[in-house]
């Protein structure tokens, strides 16, 4: 069996998943992972199916889009390859924050860095409020860094690049947070 | 996948609450150091201090900086002096505290606890040494601090030695009277002492203790202010009922804190760890007051009607919300009621909202006694010993730890302020009701026989 990535974005509003996940039903399709977002008002989700022998990729992706672009939603599917993936280094996990006014280049200023030192995004939120208040905007780096990284080097990397962005910036285990907040 | 809310919430408290880990405190055991010969006993714990607590305060900022907590204390308490070096006269107990002075100085933490005895049943001579060193001890060392145990639940109260403590007192006041008594701020008396306290001035590590413990003190009291304030503010109609669950959901979480990086820093030193001391433990910083908890109850100010019902509530809802977060939980754990240290008591005692007799009250329902109280400075021997013995009977009575930490500021009266400095803050001077009248009790000495209900066995 072959599996595909199928991924659909577009305003958000009831019946999407049930859309999708009719058509890969209808084709004898199976879901083996699925993930959505909603930002402000619009729905992006993320599945992961495995197609009949008798189904190739391109044409699943043809009938997607013949049932969901007149939904206004789009679709993009590409094939899973299990070459070329990328295998995690032993890491471990910390929650960066930024806090300050929005502005142009504050999400790559610091993703930059991030990559610079091969640490990767696990999860990413943004809690911005907009008002004056710079606090209101905040994002949230779920991020795994390699244990072969110098701490105290990205840590230093990582404040500077803040102060360069008018950033407020903070960098902490992630046992801290669950620890709080988990029993 | 953490929520918003986890995240956010844990910044606030810690940029804005005052949320941080109060003290790591270092136990280390002094008796295989014992000697019938002081310097060599002086010799072998400078020795063993330098090198067990070598990275003390190294793994403690890593710890600190990897989970984003402060640490603000690193501290050490050691064996009970009078047990450990009890072969010393006077004079060489003196000595031992400015080796433990120059140990503390040499790992660079700032107290050190253990220039201590227990005194609740009867003096050895090691005891007697170390209490008619303490007054000398105290004046010269800067890093020192001692309890003694005079009374307990099981012994009852050793009023000689509350007699002696109440000296003891006047002349560590009389030797620092250059610094307001400062010299008192590290002496405590205690009924019913914990083993295993990590704050100071209590701290030692009892007998039955491990060669070497970290026990860790939480703190949080802005935290749990916020707590309150966001909850009132939220649902103006809650009762004392939630309120008491969420004092104990925040202490849970203060708690929480305490507990992983007591344990890191236990890995990291490669020690066991010992216990979380989940107390309420002020600063004299803005935001960081038990007595403001009081004003978020509902309560003009600390010390008014009803603070010791308030105090009642929110002592127990930190030690049921703490026990909950913790494996072993110790030490003295609850609410703090020190006088200097945390500036809205402070305030209270100063507009005269917070009597002696209001204080006594209040440590029969909260965990320590009286804390940091700065009386005249013409208080006699007499009236120390029978404010002390009167803290005490509360504690064995009630068989709980209650302690006394009395400072009679020479030179100064009533309404004076006193000036400590610090994390020790600056207190008004509380009068005194009956001065010159106890000293027909206080000179009867013996020891009270243990409260009846301590024949449990």
């Amino acid at each position: 069996m072959s599996k595909v990535i199928v991924s659909v974005v577009g305003h958000d509003r009831p019946g999407i998943i049930a859309a999708v996940s009719r058509v890969l039903f209808l084709n004898g399709c199976n879901i083996e992972d699925v993930s959505q977002s909603i930002l402000q008002t619009e729905f992006a989700g993320v599945f992961i199916a495995s197609l009949p022998k008798s189904l190739s990729a391109r044409e699943l992706s043809r009938r997607l889009c013949e049932e969901l672009d007149p939904m206004g939603l789009s679709v993009l599917l590409r094939q899973m390859e299990s070459t070329g993936v990328w295998e995690p280094p032993p890491s471990e996990p910390f929650v960066i924050t930024t806090m300050g006014p929005d502005r142009p280049g504050l999400v790559a200023g610091i993703t930059e860095l991030l990559a610079g030192f091969g640490v990767n995004i696990s999860n990413l939120k943004a809690v911005f409020r907009g008002g004056d208040d710079p606090h209101e905007n905040t994002m949230i780096y779920e991020v795994d860094i390699p244990v072969a990284v110098d701490q105290n080097s990205f840590r230093e990397a990582l404040y500077k690049r803040g102060g360069e962005l008018d950033l407020d910036v903070s960098l902490q285990h992630r046992e801290i947070f669950e620890a709080i907040h988990r029993v | 996948m953490l929520t918003n809310k986890e995240v956010l919430s844990t910044l606030e408290m810690l940029k804005n609450e005052h949320l941080d880990v109060r003290t790591i405190t270092l136990g280390i055991s002094l008796l295989d150091c014992a000697s019938d010969e002081p310097a060599r006993f002086i010799e072998k714990a400078s020795s063993k201090i330098g090198a067990v607590a070598r990275n003390l305060v190294k793994v403690c900022d890593e710890v600190s900086v990897r989970y984003g907590i402060p640490i603000v204390n690193k501290r050490i308490a050691v064996s009970p002096i009078a047990v450990a070096a009890c072969s010393c006269g006077p004079a060489q107990m003196v000595e031992v505290a400015r080796a433990l002075d120059r140990a503390a100085k040499g790992v660079g933490i700032d107290f050190i606890g253990g220039f201590s005895a227990l005194v609740e049943k009867g003096f050895t001579s090691g005891d007697l040494a170390l209490i008619e060193a303490i007054p000398e001890a105290l004046a010269e060392t800067e890093h020192v601090c001692s309890s003694i145990n005079v009374a307990s639940t099981r012994a009852g109260i050793n009023m000689d030695a509350v007699y002696l403590m109440g000296k003891t007192i006047r002349k560590a006041a009389e030797l620092t009277k250059d610094r307001d008594g400062i010299g008192c701020a590290k002496l405590c008396v205690f009924a019913n002492i914990p083993e295993d306290i990590p704050f100071m001035a209590g701290a030692f590590l009892g007998v039955g203790e491990p060669d070497t413990v970290i026990n860790v003190g939480v703190s949080g009291p802005g935290v749990v202010k916020k707590a309150l304030d966001r909850a009132r503010e939220a649902n103006p109609g809650l009762d004392l009922g939630q309120i008491s669950e969420i004092i104990k959901h925040t202490a849970f979480k203060v708690t929480k804190v305490g507990e992983l990086i007591g344990r890191r820093v236990a890995d990291g030193l490669g020690v066991p760890f010992g216990v979380v001391d989940l107390s309420l433990a002020p600063t004299p910083n803005v935001g960081d007051s038990v007595g403001e908890i009081f004003q978020s109850l509902g309560l003009g100010s600390i010390g008014v009607p009803g603070t010791t019902a308030a105090l009642a509530l929110i002592n127990d809802a930190v030690k049921k919300g703490g026990a909950f977060a913790s494996s072993y939980v110790g030490g003295l754990s609850g609410a703090f009621i020190p006088v200097s240290e945390d500036l809205n008591i402070a305030e209270s005692a100063r507009r005269g909202f917070l009597s002696l007799e209001k204080l006594e009250a209040m440590t029969s329902v909260c965990s320590v006694g009286l804390d940091m109280v700065a009386l005249a400075g013409d208080t006699s021997a007499e009236t120390l010993a029978a404010i002390i013995a009167d803290e005490m009977a509360i504690g064995v009575i009630n068989k709980k730890t209650t302690a006394a930490r009395l400072i009679p500021v020479p030179g100064k009266k009533a309404g004076d302020k006193a000036q400590f400095g610090g994390l020790l803050g600056e207190a008004t001077i509380i009068p005194v009701s009956g001065t010159d009248c106890s000293a027909g009790f206080i000179s009867l000495g013996g020891r009270i026989p243990a409260p009846i209900h301590s024949l449990n066995n």
